[in-house]
This record gives C-alpha cells, structure tokens and sequence, in this order.
C-alpha cells in the first residue's frame, strides 16, 4: 500500500518531464546562472528531457547528467520533430458533432474558434457579469503583496 | 523635367489609377473614399470615453462568441493580476476588466478601453502566476498602445470599420450596433500587425517586470505553444492572427535577454496559480 502511494506521488513528476531539444549548443551548468560551473557543453540538437523552469533556466536530464541549460535554447519536442500531436480537441468536437451516443449537441460545445465568433451576437448580459469581477487598483496592490510582487521601474526596449 | 510635364504625367498616372479602380466589379469608389475619410476623422476624434463606449460593444460580441467561465474566484483572481499589472502602466485610470472565457481553445484578446480576455484553454496550459502575468501583460500591450485603433485609423481593415466607428460616435442605432459587431468579427479574425505583436511581447515582459513577477513568464508560454502541434484546431484563431512561436521566441531572445535576466528572480507563484486553475493534466 505504502509503495503504491509513493508510486502514484511519483507520477505527476514523471509525467512533468516533457521531451526537449536544444536549437543552439548550450552549457550545461550546474546551478541555475550564468557564473555556475560548467558541467559540460552539450551541442545542437541535442536530445533532453524538460523538468522545471527556474527564471531564464530550465533542469534538464541529459546523456551527460542532469544539470540546468538556457530556457531560451531548448525547444519542446524530440530533434527534427518540434510537433507533438493534437490537444484532443478536433477529435472532441468531431466526437462531438458526429457523436455516435446520438445525444444532441449545442453549439456552445465548439468554444471560441473563427466559425463561432462569425456567428457571435452581443451578449450584454455577460458583459455586466464582467463588470463584477473586476478589481479595484487597491484591491490588487493588497493581492500583490500578498504575493511578494514588489513594483519597480523597468525601461521598455523598443 | 518641366513643371508641365510633371503635371501631366501626375494626371496620366491619376487616370490611371482611376480606370484600374471602376475596372473591379461591383467596387463603389466613392463609397470606399468617402470611408477612408471617415477613419481619418474618427480615429483622430475618438477620446477616452468613446474608445471606452465602443470596447464595451467590441467586448459584449466577443462574449457572445464564448461566456464566461462560471467560477467567481477565478475571474476574481485573473482580474487581481491583471489590475496589478495595468496599474505599472502609461494607461492606470481607464477601468480594466479582465475576463475567462469559457473555450478550450488557446487564445487570448484585448479590446480598446480596458478589457482583456484569456481562454480557458490558454490558462490550463499555464504553469503559474508569472506566466498569466506574461500573457497579460502582452494583452495589456495593445491596449495601452491603442494597437486597435490605430490599425483601424491606417485602413488595416475594410471599409466597414470608418462607417461603424463613425455611425457609433455620433448615435447608438441598430445599424451603428450592428457594423459594430461586424467590425469585432473582422478585427479578431484577422488579428494586429505583426509588428504590434512583437512591441506586445517585448513590452509585456517590461510590464510584467515592473509588477514583480519572473519576467520569463511570457516565453515560458511561448515555449508550450511552440511544443504543440501547429495543426492543433485549439490553435488555429491564435496562430492565424499572430507571427509563429519560434519567431517570437526568437525575437524576444534578440531584444530581451538582457531585461527578462535582470528580473528572472522575481516571483513565479505557482502555487498560488495552481491552487485557482484546477486541471487535469
């Protein structure tokens, strides 16, 4: 019993690491910085497994060891591949649409796409629900510092 | 080249181009022209209520497109962020409103005045608050840049949009309402410049920097889209009408690292996110 929880707590860990490649050759450094020791340098196109995000660095498992590299140079996806399969939402709707259950489907079914939003009519109704969601910029400072956001200046590059 | 010459090869030319123009069936010139117009003029004249009063029709036909998510601490929370986030910019006093939107597709959207929407789909693949504030702050962007207006204002789309924008500043009447909901139709279907949409991303990182957050939010999010597969239908409104992931990823590689590196140790409140945004992953 013991072992099947530690094995059900391990799984949404395994199933974080996401198959990555590396678009440019990177350093693979021991901690998450630039000035961090170097384990080695790993090549283009390299092969990696993602598993968490640190700031401008991701933790990575690789042949090498596992170590932190660039967030900007890895790509999702294995080499040469850089797709992975469909959400499940075309086969959903079809499902949907065509359903064997038989069962009729509205068209609130289908979301937000380009057919939907063609058909849209004003929903004013909605619009006010809006309006009562929204927060004060009082309301969302005192959020923030719950959060430990501090605001600062911070120049736009153009 | 004479003074008279000029003139007579600028009324060549003129003709030219008239004749090219009654050629195309069923184009009525002086319509166009008389439209053409009307943009100038009503971009130039719109203040901040006006823009305010047409976001709010804009804003009432994208609702009509997809309601609301039924879960008031969410809507409250992405309204808390981005409340936040408006506050660090050109634009603090205009009365932001931050929406879910019930769709599983990927995509989010900004309308003139002050309002903001994200799908559900889009948050699901979100991993924290940082990167709700990258994506936030992009749409924050547009709306502080007046993206939208000045898109209408360069004749970026049909004709439509001069009559509308000027049937609904001088009166509200069905016909005014109903170009309004044409003119939605069109702008987010055929989305901003792509220009607009890389100032959004570089200056949507700058935004979410000042809130506090780990600026690497926005390209975190650019990175699960790239992952996905570009056929995905959740993906097709988004990827129609803005430039590829890579290209964006790229670009903010060029311009950001040196901003999104000083500001990587900021919060990224995952736990925060996680605890509002229940997902089965």
């Amino acid at each position: 019993m013991r072992l099947l929880l530690a094995v059900a707590l391990l799984v949404p860990l395994l199933a974080a690491a996401e198959p990555a490649t590396l678009v440019r050759a990177a350093e693979l450094k021991k901690e998450p910085a630039a000035d961090a020791a170097t384990i080695v340098e790993l090549p283009e196109n390299t092969a990696l497994e993602a598993l968490e995000r640190k700031g401008g660095w991701t933790r990575v498992k690789s042949a090498s060891g596992e170590g932190w590299v660039r967030m900007l140079a890895l790509r999702f996806g294995a080499p040469g591949d850089g797709k992975k399969g469909e959400s499940g939402l075309a086969q959903a709707f079809n499902a949907a649409r065509t359903g064997s259950s038989g069962t009729q489907v509205t068209t609130g079914v289908r979301g937000l796409d380009q057919e939907k939003l063609a058909n849209a009519q004003p929903n004013p109704a909605e619009l006010e629900k809006l309006g009562q969601f929204a927060a004060t910029p009082e309301a969302a400072a005192g959020f923030a510092a719950k959060g430990k956001l501090a605001a600062h200046p911070v120049e736009e590059v153009r | 080249m004479s003074r008279a010459l000029l003139a007579a090869l600028a009324l060549l030319l003129a003709a030219g181009t008239a004749q090219a123009q009654f050629r195309i069936p069923n184009l009525d010139v002086n319509r166009l022209l008389d439209s053409a117009k009307n943009v100038a003029k009503a971009t130039h004249e719109i203040d901040q209520n006006e823009e305010i009063a047409i976001g709010r029709d804009l804003a009432a036909t994208l609702l009509g497109a997809a309601p609301l998510v039924n879960d008031a601490a969410l809507q409250r929370y992405v309204n808390n962020v981005g409340r936040w986030l408006a506050s660090q910019t050109a634009r603090p006093d205009l009365p932001w409103q931050f929406g879910v939107l019930d769709a599983p597709q990927l995509n989010a959207f900004a309308v003139p005045g002050g309002t903001v929407f994200i799908t559900r789909g889009l948050l699901e693949r979100m991993k924290s608050e940082a990167e709700l504030a990258g994506v936030l702050g992009h749409e924050i962007v547009h709306v502080v840049k007046k993206h939208h207006l000045k898109a209408i204002q360069k004749g970026a789309y049909t004709a439509l949009a001069g009559d509308a924008l000027q049937m609904a500043l001088k009166d509200k009447n069905s016909a005014a309402n109903e170009k309004l909901v044409s003119l939605t139709k069109e702008i987010y279907t055929r989305g901003l410049d792509k220009d607009d949409e890389f100032e959004a991303d570089r200056v949507g990182v700058v935004f979410a920097a000042r809130a506090g957050y780990d600026a690497y939010g926005l390209p975190a999010v650019l990175q699960t889209l790239q992952g996905m597969n570009p056929q995905d239908s959740g993906l097709a409104l988004m990827f129609k009408t803005h430039p590829a992931p890579a290209a964006r990823l790229n670009a903010l590689a060029a311009k950001m690292q040196a901003t999104m590196d000083a500001w990587a140790d900021q919060p990224q409140l995952a736990e925060r996110f996680r605890a509002l945004v229940k997902v089965a992953r």
